[in-house]
């Protein structure tokens, strides 16, 4: 088929193929960001293709638009679950549904006599008057496999279907797929969990950087065979710095519980890079909320120095030394209607004011410095921020806290969109920073990058650590599997 | 500033300045004229009528600028401005005090108290400023008719405190003078200081506001706080011009403060917006209605006219900024 898909100047898909047969259960598989998403996107019509061509049963389609997709039966069951919270159950099946009779006014007996077959069978027994926000997310699940079928889906996307389900909720769906495809629907299951993919599906197709690196019988192939085609690219890292000693203890936590983490326990030193690996969800940012005084620490405790302290909020985080650099900047870390200036001393106007007036020449000459340090380039200070490219953004979110300069920084997938040239810079930052004496965590996507960054890693899966490895044990290999539940099978 | 940068912001006053200095120039082109021939818009007493016609919207709609810029709105004002023509009334009148200045500082004390209410139940339970201010509006209202028995407090002419207030606090100095300190105040604040950033970075970004560690809540208590001490100001100069306290006075000025603003190029969800702008806004309206008003113009089309008035300002500068 040969589909690409751009953003911007970044190939989200580079010529992906990919073939599903009548009633097979086929996996899409690769890292974050490898284009699986977006490659189920494009068949359910909800993202156009930039070229390439799809065709069913042989006959080349064209999938405009999500009703484009229902006629040629076509069903999606989004991550997200793109179901309206509060209209009914019934009002979601038949809401744009080309096969239900749709009159001037709807009647909840018809309604009823439409759905009630298509939720007995993916066993969900609820009210159609009921309103899908009363529902659990898993009951969401089913009414959304329910919708799908509704719409006489004969091909079934399911992307991360699981990832918000309970082991329980997890087994009916994964019996539910198997009776679909006794009734001859195919389903494509877009997952990193490795444990489900062999459970549950026939053939696997692995997407790395946008290609197609290659489809395989699950009957034939291993976890290990699987993961090496996931992560086998070239590795052009650098050679690592010399080891540095490490100082004292500056972070300890100990049993560390939110709503997202379970028992999370490890120390950090001044001098120190911990890396942290583990998929989106595995509770990765999660620690950094925790650490942030975002998210209550319920139990375990954290000491700071070797003080008993669990921050309250960002405000307590950062005066106990502790600085976040988020996930997101657009949404959690630039305010994009304001200069790169404001944005670079937004945390620190008390020490460049004087009786709550800010000193115009202290924040103009605060810039200078770090900007050159992190090789920032702007057209002036007071350029808005939006105008600058990703890398360059996310470098003035990091020139925030160099400005601040806390004794540890928690960097969230700081690298995370950003160019080859930034990425260079992001990391002999945090190179430089350690060798300051600074203590760095660091979550990232991209295995690599923590093998060529971190002294240690630490690997989370569902808000737990399941394994800890020392930077020169660790390999892609181990830390895959670790972080994908593989463990068990491997 | 770079030149795209400063371009943007430019074309934006320009265009606000623009459709002010175009009111301003059809004013003296279908002015009446005097006697003698001038035109009586130009005059300095019918000009100098139009800024003290504007003073009270004007102070209240600079700190509404900073509501705004929060992402929040001030539906209260209205009425708290009503509670604070009661309160100095009530003071000056029934002899609780001697002194006019504590008369004044104890009506601005009750509306900046009530603004410094809206603040904490926004900032504490997170319940849209819309709502909270719009219960606040009909309390506060509820409040100052009570106090009054829903009668007028009138402010006599003759020789006892209340007349000496009126006196002084009615002048067209006073009143333009204080309008001015204000705006420059509001600016300085906007332009130069912490909470005037914080206001900004709340208002573009409240997330990114939290990760970075601003104060969120006491920022949105103090610009609710600001915007009922403010409005307690107007309410004392509105007390003195009208010679009473009035418990229904006020209504529909949160409308005319919030057109104000808008007309003057801050953006309704926050992040953007400028004092210069809610200045340029607030003359609109004042030159507007001075237009029409002396050109006999029936006050039910005059309102008809502001309303396309208001539409046209802003989207004209919104045509430009494309958002």
């Amino acid at each position: 088929m040969g589909i690409t898909k751009r953003y911007g100047g970044v190939y989200a898909l580079k010529g992906a193929n990919f073939s599903l047969r009548a009633g097979e259960v086929h996996a899409l598989i690769g890292e974050n960001g490898a284009g699986k998403s977006t490659l189920a996107r494009i068949l359910a019509g909800s993202t156009r293709a930039d070229s390439g061509a799809i065709s069913i049963r042989g006959a080349p389609v064209e999938i405009a638009s999500p009703l484009d997709a229902q006629r040629l039966g076509i069903g999606i069951i989004y991550q997200e679950l793109d179901l309206f919270g509060s209209l009914t159950a019934g009002e979601n099946i038949v809401i744009g549904n080309l096969h239900f009779p749709e009159g001037r006014l709807v009647g909840f007996r018809r309604m009823e006599e439409f759905c009630r077959p298509f939720l007995r069978q993916v066993g969900l027994d609820c009210d159609i008057r009921q309103t899908v926000a009363t529902l659990s997310i898993g009951q969401m699940q089913l009414l959304a496999i329910a919708r799908a079928l509704s719409m006489d889906a004969r091909i079934i996307l399911m992307d991360e279907p699981t990832s918000s389900l309970f082991d329980d909720a997890a087994e009916r769906l994964f019996g539910l797929i198997a009776a679909l495809q006794q009734r001859g629907v195919s389903i494509v299951y877009v997952s990193h969990k490795m444990d489900e993919i062999f459970r549950v599906s026939d053939r696997a197709t692995v997407l790395r950087d946008g290609e197609t690196i290659g489809t395989v019988e699950m009957a034939s192939t291993s976890v290990g065979a699987l993961i090496r085609m996931m992560v086998g690219r070239e590795l052009k890292i650098a050679p690592r710095a010399a080891r540095r000693p490490a100082g004292e203890i500056v972070l300890a936590a100990e049993n560390l519980t939110t709503a997202k983490l379970r028992e999370v326990s490890f120390e950090l030193r001044s001098g120190e890079v911990l890396g942290i690996a583990g998929l989106v969800g595995s509770g990765r940012s999660e620690l950094g909320a925790a650490l942030f005084g975002i998210d209550r620490v319920t139990s375990g405790t954290l000491r700071v120095r070797g003080e008993l302290r669990a921050p309250r909020s960002p405000r307590d985080a950062m005066a106990a030394g502790i600085g976040l650099l988020p996930e997101d900047r657009r949404l959690q870390g630039l305010m994009m209607r304001m200069s790169v200036l404001e944005n670079a001393t937004l945390a620190v106007l008390p020490q460049i004011s004087a009786l709550g007036f800010i000193h115009r020449r202290r924040e103009n000459a605060s810039l200078a410095p770090v900007a050159r340090r992190l090789a920032l380039h702007y057209p002036s200070p007071a350029a808005p921020v939006s105008q600058l490219s990703g890398g360059n953004q996310q470098k003035v979110l990091l020139a925030r806290w160099l400005l601040l300069n806390p004794a540890v920084l928690f960097l969230d997938d700081p690298t995370r969109g950003i160019d080859i040239g930034a990425k260079q810079d992001v990391y002999r930052l945090i190179g430089e920073l350690a060798a300051a004496g600074k203590a760095i965590i660091l979550v990232s996507s991209e295995l690599p990058e923590l093998l060529r960054c971190c002294d240690r890693i630490l690997v989370l899966n569902e808000g737990r650590v399941t394994a800890h490895y020392h930077a020169a044990e660790a390999t892609q290999e181990k830390i895959m599997s670790a972080a994908t539940n593989a463990g068990a099978r491997a | 500033m770079p030149p795209l940068r400063s371009g943007v912001v430019l074309l934006r006053r320009a265009r606000s300045l623009a459709a002010l200095v175009g009111i301003l120039l059809l004013a003296i082109a279908i002015s009446p004229t005097a006697s003698d021939g001038s035109r009586i818009f130009l005059q300095a007493g019918n000009l100098t009528d139009i800024l003290r016609q504007v003073s009270l919207i004007g102070i209240i709609s600079l700190a509404m600028t900073f509501v705004i810029l929060t992402g929040g709105i001030d539906l209260s004002v209205g009425s708290i401005l009503a509670l604070s023509t009661a309160l100095v009334a009530m003071f000056l009148t029934r002899g609780y005090t001697t002194h006019i200045a504590v008369a004044i500082l104890a009506a601005v004390a009750a509306a900046a108290l009530a603004g410094a209410l809206n603040g904490v139940v926004i900032a504490r339970t997170g319940i849209q400023p819309f709502i909270v201010t719009l219960a606040s509006m009909i309390g506060v209202r509820g409040l100052a008719k009570w106090l009054t028995n829903n009668q007028n407090i009138d402010i006599g002419f003759g020789r006892d405190l209340a007349a000496g207030f009126a006196a002084v606090f009615r002048e067209k100095a006073i009143v333009i003078g204080a309008y001015a300190a204000a705006a420059a105040l509001f600016w300085v604040v906007l332009a130069r200081s912490v909470f005037g950033r914080h206001v900004r970075a709340v208002g573009d970004n409240e997330k990114a506001a939290a990760y970075a560690g601003l104060p969120i809540r006491a920022t949105k208590i103090w610009v609710y706080t600001l915007s009922g001490l403010f409005t307690g100001l107007a309410g004392v100069l509105y007390a003195a011009e009208n010679h009473q306290g009035n418990p229904n006075a006020g209504v529909a000025y949160e409308l005319d403060a919030i057109a104000a603003v808008v007309i003057g190029g801050t953006r309704l969800s926050g992040g953007q917006g400028s004092i210069s702008g809610t200045i340029v806004g607030t003359l609109i309206m004042g030159v507007l209605t001075n237009m029409l008003r002396l050109n006999n113009v029936d006050s039910n089309v005059e309102m008809m006219i502001k309303a396309v008035i208001i539409v046209l300002a802003v989207a004209v500068q919104r045509e430009r900024s494309g958002n």
